[in-house]
């Protein structure tokens, strides 16, 4: 006991949340705008259609590549899938009048239209099928109601469609509490010491939880390093594009647009019921920061066939499970019926 | 003698149960209507005194002839839209290039259906110089009175 309580300081004290070496996977970034990019990771032999992965405006992308042997793209160009991953980036000050229709229609259209050419060089296919996580996956979903015939098939994880459904974080993105306006208009882009703030209070047990279990299982063999990964990435928080921000905030949150006609974007509406492309919906049973009715939702506004499938797991800890890597391989290398 | 209480179970339920009161009593706060009114207040008074605070550095700035961090920021935005320009130059320069390489494909598609033609052709050609000859026998009259041969194409 003594000796664990030893290892256990000494672990915590010398542990550095900066200096943890995550998103290691090997890759080439193919195309840059602004701060954004896409990151292309090369299987081997290729079994399936490129997937074109939306990670979340919020963090850092390399919550998919955490350690080599719990990493959801390493597992995914294990299974022959090449992998265009969109990191949206680190917005500046001057980043703060980005808004969604310039994030959507310039930077993610852009950054799929070389995706295309690149898979049309490299592997003589311009078909893509595209995976969206937490609000990348929101935001893939307006893309898709913009431009609807983008993809042959589209998966969401852990994204909130129906916000009526978002727990605690539909609770206080309320109209009449929460000053989007006053933020935005005063600090530009959302700020991340905010956004890492109002994660932990959202579910204030997670902290005390986070030590305990870290007591619990030090002893496991490898559960030092997932900790750490886990804690190094989420010390890395990044500011939210403002105006893009206001509008998701606004429109989702305020509105729930998705279930109205669609996400207002550059004069267009974001319309979910106009994409056929046929929907598979990943949702983590213990996510309290999109609870699987959330995403889930989705079924109710998409225009194609959805499939939901619940795995175990929370917001976070799912993308360390084999099992969503084995259910998104699995999606992505069926037939087309 | 009596048995020692287990110590690690012991502070085990002690920390679920003080775990079980402070979730309650959180959500309790962190769902109240009154408290979150009052949090979005402060959140938006801090917002404001952070937007003061930083124009009025601007305006010192300014008044002292030193380029601000408003206009640090607006270098930087135009830099960016100056790469959104550039950008959709590429874009257009790799709409061409596609044009160019679809045009290509078909002139070249274009040149060896022609080429094809002309090799049917002079086959043909050959097939009936050779029936004429064949036709013609040994008869040097006829031989003589023949029209000049079709030039070959090369």
């Amino acid at each position: 006991m003594l000796d664990k309580m030893m290892e256990f300081t000494k672990f915590v004290a010398k542990f550095k949340f900066d200096g943890y070496a995550i998103g290691t996977a090997p890759h080439e970034v193919i195309f840059r705008q602004n701060k954004s990019c896409v990151r292309y990771f090369e299987p081997a032999e290729r079994k399936g259609e490129p997937l074109f992965i939306s990670m979340p405006l919020i963090n850092k992308w390399a919550v998919f590549d955490l350690l080599p042997h719990k990493s959801v793209i390493r597992g995914l160009v294990d299974a022959g899938i090449p992998v265009y991953l969109l990191d949206w980036g680190t917005p500046q000050a001057e980043d703060a009048p980005v808004g969604m229709e310039e994030l959507l229609d310039s930077v993610m259209r852009r950054a799929l239209d070389r995706t295309r050419r690149h898979a049309r060089n490299r592997w003589n296919t311009e078909t893509l099928d595209a995976l969206g996580y937490c609000v990348g996956g929101t935001v893939l979903a307006a893309y898709c109601g913009l431009y609807p015939d983008s993809f042959r098939r589209v998966a969401l994880l852990a994204a909130p469609i129906d916000f009526r459904h978002a727990g605690r974080l539909a609770t206080w993105a309320d109209p009449e509490t929460f000053p989007v306006d006053q933020i935005i208009d005063n600090h530009g882009n959302f700020p991340a010491e905010l956004m890492g703030t109002s994660f932990v209070w959202l579910k204030p047990s997670t902290t005390p939880d986070k030590w305990k279990g870290l007591w619990e299982r030090f002893d496991q063999p490898g559960f030092q390093d997932t900790w750490a990964a886990i804690e190094a990435w989420n010390s890395d928080s990044i500011d939210f594009w403002g105006e893009a921000y206001r509008s998701y905030i606004k429109n989702c949150y305020f509105q729930n647009m998705y279930f109205q006609d669609g996400w207002p974007i550059g004069g267009r509406k974001a319309d979910l019921r106009k994409v056929m492309s046929p929907l598979h919906v990943f949702a983590a049973d213990r996510d309290h920061i999109c609870p699987p009715a959330a995403a889930f939702g989705a079924k109710d506004v998409w225009g194609g066939p959805v499939q939901c499938t619940e795995l175990k797991g929370g917001h976070v800890g799912i993308c360390l499970s084999s099992r969503l890597v084995k259910a998104i391989a699995a999606w992505s290398l069926e037939p087309e019926a | 003698m009596s048995e020692m209480p287990d110590l690690t179970k012991m502070s085990q339920q002690f920390y679920e149960q003080w775990e079980q009161g402070m979730t309650a009593w959180w959500d309790q706060v962190l769902e109240n209507p009154a408290f979150l009114s009052a949090l979005g207040e402060n959140v938006a008074n801090q917002s404001r005194m952070r937007g003061a605070y930083a124009k009025a550095v601007d305006e010192n700035l300014t008044k002292m002839h030193l380029p601000t961090r408003g206009d640090l920021v607006r270098v930087a935005r135009i830099a960016t839209l100056l790469e959104e320009k550039v950008l959709t130059v590429e874009d257009h320069l790799l709409n061409i290039q596609d044009t160019l390489g679809r045009i290509e494909k078909e002139a070249i598609t274009a040149r060896i259906d022609a080429a094809e033609t002309r090799i049917e052709l002079r086959e043909k050609l050959a097939a009936l110089e050779a029936r004429l000859e064949a036709l013609e026998g040994g008869s040097p009259a006829s031989s003589a009175n023949r029209r000049p041969r079709a030039k070959k194409e090369s």
